[in-house]
């Protein structure tokens, strides 16, 4: 089994620990470690909230009926805020995007999260995107603007392509973030005013082409 | 002296055929490249803005890369984009058949392994379908030539079941042996036999020996373009054992009567898995 590679001399249960702390992303080994050997220092009670918090994501997060984000139930704080603005709705990628773009200050419309990413060579179409569930919210007419916030990346561009395409034919005005953030970059780590600057100045996409940055 | 542990590192030029995320803010990029094979390693904080790398290491992107080998990943940097492709990069029906000419491409591509002439057709591959007005006939040929590249070379001129010459009618192909068979002689038991009209043939024989100039001013009837995809296609899955991921893909922009019809009601993963 791989503990024994990555913690070869620790006891079953502690380097058990150690390899499920370095199955998360962004957790080398060196890190599994500490947080491990912190773990152990830890009170009971503390670890037991602990442990009941990583159980209660799994059973109490859904995604959202309307917008497939992370929710509660079956409706997430967002969609249910009658103070935003109902006739925008910006798509993003993942839940992890609608905290980046809520940090940046500038966007009181709603959202909607595709889970993925149009990818051919990984097999992944616009089927498995949360896009019918897209459309489905543009058929009453109240929405009049799209902004697509998929990530920079050829992907990400293709993706905006697709769904100008997808929905430009129904009358609603789609969106893409302006140039400047940076092509590569994920939305998650842009900094708040960059992000800001790009929604300000967002761009209609035109009908057969996207404006991918260099 | 030199130490044994020193690892080695060299500078190459290379097409980004994969990119996935690792870990908080890495990615592992997966390279084709003429010497060096297929050649995969990680990009550290490509996803972050500062990141001098990301914006180059991008899919279907000719890049020039340094590669510090290890016994695992290799670690990536120093990238600079050769050509953009930018071509590629602003039409979905474009980008959907680079993707195909880019998932074969790693498929008949082995870690290690150089190969130049491979590395050679991809690259004047995507060349030509950034600016062709004749995408189908360059796809063909791509596959073509990649199948005589990977030493499965189809039989055009003699029956892979009696041996004897072809006349000049209509025939059939068998993937199974790599070739036309007579319409005479239908092997008896084989099922996955694909109509081959004699124009069919003319144009596989064609692709056989031309260059990818002449194949794009090439052009072909619809009933003929429809048996060269299913004949090349079904050689390549028969080679490949399973068919490409992005096929469907490909097959669904290329349909697509007019840009505003819905995505299909999902039925399950469109993946060739
Ligand atoms: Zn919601």
């Amino acid at each position: 089994m791989a503990p024994s590679e990555i913690a070869p001399s620790a006891a079953p249960p502690v380097a058990r620990l150690i390899e499920a702390f370095h199955r998360l992303p962004g957790i080398g080994p060196k890190s599994a470690q500490r947080l491990t050997y912190h773990l152990i220092r830890m009170p009971q009670e503390e670890a037991e909230e602990f442990s009941a918090a990583i159980l209660g994501i799994k059973e109490k997060v859904v995604l959202c009926n309307t917008c497939a984000n992370i929710a509660e139930s079956e409706e997430c704080a967002i969609c249910g805020d009658l103070q935003r603005d109902g006739t925008r709705i910006c798509v993003v990628e993942e839940p992890l995007d609608v905290v980046a773009v809520e940090r940046a200050r500038v966007y009181s419309g709603k959202y909607h999260v595709l889970h993925g990413v149009i990818s051919p060579v990984n097999g992944i179409g616009p089927n498995d995107l949360k896009l019918r569930e897209l459309l489905e919210r543009l058929r009453d007419g109240s929405v009049t603007e799209v902004i697509v916030a998929t990530n920079p990346n050829l992907e990400g561009e293709a993706t905006a392509m697709y769904i100008q395409q997808l929905i430009g034919p129904l009358g609603v005005k789609v969106t893409r973030l302006a140039r400047g953030l940076p092509s590569g970059s994920d939305i998650e780590y842009a900094d708040d005013s960059t992000l800001a600057h790009a929604l300000e100045s967002r761009a209609e996409i035109p009908q057969r082409q996207s404006d991918s940055p260099e | 002296m030199t130490s044994k542990r020193r690892p080695v590192t060299y500078t190459t030029d290379g097409v980004v055929v994969r990119t996935s995320n690792l870990g908080e803010a890495d990615r592992i990029i997966t390279l084709i490249t003429p010497v060096h094979g297929i050649v995969r390693g990680v990009a550290k904080a490509a996803r972050k803005p500062g990141s001098k790398v990301g914006g180059h290491l991008d899919l279907l992107k000719h890049v020039s890369v340094s590669v510090r080998e290890t016994r695992t990943l290799h670690g990536l940097s120093q990238a600079s984009t050769l050509n953009g492709f930018r071509g590629l990069r602003d039409d979905l029906d474009r980008f959907s058949r680079a993707s195909y000419i880019s998932e074969m491409s790693e498929r008949f591509s082995v870690e290690n392994g150089a190969n130049q002439p491979l590395f050679r057709l991809l690259l004047d591959t995507l060349e030509s379908l950034e600016v062709t007005t004749n995408p189908e006939m360059i796809i063909h040929f791509f596959e073509m030539r990649l199948l005589q590249l990977s030493g499965f070379s189809p039989e055009l001129s003699r029956c892979v079941e009696t041996g004897v010459d072809l006349e000049p009618a209509n025939h059939l192909y068998s993937a199974d042996r790599g070739g036309l068979v007579n319409s005479d002689a239908r092997p008896v038991g084989e099922s996955a036999l694909l109509p081959a009209s004699l124009n069919t043939i003319k144009l596989l024989r064609f692709l056989s020996r031309t260059d990818i100039a002449q194949a794009g001013v090439m052009k072909a009837g619809e009933d003929e373009n429809r048996q060269l995809s299913r004949i090349l296609r079904a050689q390549i899955h028969h080679v490949l054992d399973r068919g490409l991921r992005s096929e469907a893909f490909m097959d669904e922009v290329r349909t697509r009567p007019s840009h505003n019809d819905e995505p299909k009601a999902s039925s399950g993963s469109s993946s060739g898995n």
